[in-house]
């Protein structure tokens, strides 16, 4: 078997330069494969993270009937124990949230948006929202009713820090209630959709606005240091306060769950179909390699070389060329995505799209460990799988027509 | 015993509605020992017939028997086996492995039947020397001439320690010196270890050295003398 890989291994480099041809194909394809995926799960991970980072949190509390109807009525139960329980947990934000639903008016344009009364302090901590305003300034207690308007929102409403903006909306008994805010700040948001639809306002102005108690909120967000703790943290809650609705960011956002899910399963069908283009190459390449050597095939049968053995010597030839360029192409793929892991890539040139689904501009590649092996693994079986035809080919020869004399 | 014996073997070929006979009911005998030559004109039925000796074509009709044994009985992977272990070859393009070197064409054979690495660089060492090709061991079958590469093909065809050496045209592609220099080499392993040679040929050299010689025409063997 040795001295079988040994011819192998010399017939691989017979032709220097188609060798070299097929091995850079899949490094190149390998590379592709592996960066791309380090790429999309780079994306991934950005537009989850900023998704709980600034929108959803880890964990939300509502009332019951908050999924069904987010009326005002429907506020959190029990919310002093909440706090309580809230304030009792190591390594935790948290923040206190009203939500309703209303029109925003300037004296250019009026539209539907998500009013959201907060409390400063705790949303600046949980979200950063205060580090988000670009222009003007974040809510403060001295103001009368300030309020954060959307970059993109401002743009319709053609607003700016300073100017005024009606907001109407239904209190707790359902009568309109219309009042005038002072644009306090401008805030960005990875998301244009997010700028148009929510403008943010103090609690305790929605509140008395609304007709609420100063400790009556809507909603409760939880962002933990560490998310691997989010379903411990839901159930404890759960058994705590059973009288509460607790939602994890997968229950909550379930398409940025699925797509995590799907994320591996997605690539490495990607994988597979590169590596099933190049092993066509393979085929054809190693189809080249047997049937200009068809004669010399012949004299090796006819001198006794048994088929197990052409057949073995075919197989090793492209096995090699795997072995040659598997390793490289992991490593060229490894050695990308560890360079870009830091830095990033930055996207400035497509902000606008990116933001349109929540990404940031500069995506940070990330890929498992276990996908590099996965790689490896597909194509030394997709080599194989391209080794056998060509290998049967040989074995069909007959030493006779080959060589038509001895 | 003979080590080759043909019973009535013909080797019948369709071309069209018409049938070609390249070999026809050939009875031939070959002793151990022997160095023949089978002569005739182009397309005579030569290399057919030394191809239906060495199991590389089937008969349509007669047999082939290989120190008594009924060769073209053989499966596929038996033939292969007997051609390795009976067997030697020596073609007329040489056919010598490209990526391996003199030393290692002539070890492959033995390393097909399975012989250790010492035996095999013993034996190998031993005919290449035999052939005069001691200082070009190492060297791959592009860095030798035509006749350098056939006298390692005789090594190669000697390795397996076969039966018998059948060798088509084997002078046809060398110069005069490199033919008289083979032939030397051949005469010597038959007179001196007794290795029987099979020959198809033209060339005026060999049937001059040939001890016996078949012509043959139109398939059929139409005299047989020894000189």
């Amino acid at each position: 078997m040795k001295s079988i890989l040994k011819i192998a291994w010399r017939n691989v480099w017979r032709h220097r330069l188609r060798s070299l041809v097929v091995i850079v194909s899949i490094i190149l394809g390998i590379w592709a494969g592996i960066f791309v995926s380090a790429f999309s799960f780079g994306l991934n991970d950005q537009r989850k993270e900023s998704m709980i980072s600034t929108q959803i949190s880890h964990v939300q509390v509502h009332n019951e009937s908050w999924s069904e109807d987010q009326g005002v009525e429907h506020l959190l139960p029990a919310n002093d124990a909440l706090v309580n329980w809230a304030k009792g947990q190591a390594k935790t934000q948290w923040a206190q949230r009203i939500k309703v639903v209303g029109m925003a008016a300037s004296s250019h344009y009026a539209g539907g948006v998500q009013i959201i009364g907060i409390q400063a302090d705790q949303e600046a901590a949980l979200t950063g929202l205060k580090s988000r305003v670009d222009s003007g300034a974040y809510l403060d207690a001295e103001q009368s009713n300030p309020i954060l308007v959307g970059g993109a929102l401002a743009e319709k409403l053609e607003v700016k820090p300073g100017s005024k903006v009606i907001l109407s909306f239904s209190d707790r008994n359902q009568n309109l209630v219309s009042a005038k805010f002072k644009v306090r700040g401008i805030y960005h948001d990875v998301s244009s959709q997010i700028e148009k639809l929510q403008v943010y306002v103090r609690s305790t102005d929605l509140q008395n606005l609304l007709g609420l108690e100063s400790n009556q909120y809507h909603e409760m967000a939880l962002l933990l240091d560490n998310a691997a703790d989010v379903d411990t943290l839901s159930a404890q809650l759960k058994e705590a306060i059973p009288s509460l609705k607790v939602e994890t960011w997968k229950e909550l956002a379930p398409e940025l769950a699925f797509a995590d899910e799907i994320m591996s399963q997605a690539l490495y069908f990607i994988i597979g179909i590169i590596m099933l283009a190049l092993s066509f190459g393979i085929i054809n390449t190693m189809l080249m390699a047997v049937l200009e050597r068809r004669k010399e095939l012949g004299v090796l049968m006819s001198v006794g070389m048994s088929k197990p053995k052409i057949f073995s010597m075919v197989i090793f030839e492209t096995l090699l060329l795997a072995l040659l360029s598997g390793p490289l192409g992991v490593l060229s793929g490894y050695l990308s995505v560890t360079a870009t892991a830091d830095t990033g890539l930055n996207l400035a040139m497509f902000s606008d799209g990116l933001a349109n689904y929540g990404i940031g501009t500069i995506i940070y590649p990330i890929l498992p460990g276990s996908f590099y092996f996965g790689t490896g693994s597909i194509v030394f079986i997709m080599t194989l799988l391209a080794a056998i035809y060509p290998a049967r080919h040989a074995l069909k020869l007959n030493p006779v027509e080959t060589m038509r004399t001895l | 015993m003979s080590v080759i014996e043909t019973k009535n073997l013909s080797r019948i070929y369709q071309d069209g509605d018409s049938e070609i006979k390249a070999v026809d009911q050939v009875n031939l005998s070959v002793e151990a020992g022997e160095f023949t030559a089978i002569i005739g004109p182009s397309g005579s039925g030569k290399t057919t017939l030394l191809n239906l000796l060495g199991g590389l074509d089937s008969p349509s009709e007669g047999s082939v028997s290989i120190e008594g044994k009924g060769i073209h009985e053989l499966s596929d992977n038996e033939l292969i086996n007997f051609r390795l272990q009976h067997i030697g070859f020596v073609f007329q393009a040489y056919n010598l492995i490209p990526v391996l070197s003199a030393q290692e064409n002539v070890e492959f054979i033995m390393l097909l039947q399975g012989k250790s690495n010492q035996a095999r660089q013993e034996r190998a060492q031993e005919l290449l020397q035999a052939v005069g090709l001691d200082q070009q061991m190492h060297k791959r079958p592009s860095e030798l001439s035509g006749g350098q590469q056939q006298r390692v093909a005789v090594a190669r065809a000697l390795a397996s320690k076969p039966s018998f050496v059948l060798a088509d045209e084997p002078t046809a592609n060398l110069d005069s010196k490199s033919t008289e220099d083979l032939l030397d080499i051949m005469h010597r392993l038959n007179k001196e270890e007794g290795i029987t040679f099979l020959f198809s040929t033209h060339d005026q050299r060999v049937i001059d050295r040939a001890e016996r010689l078949i012509y043959v025409e139109d398939g059929k063997i139409k005299s047989d003398v020894k000189q």
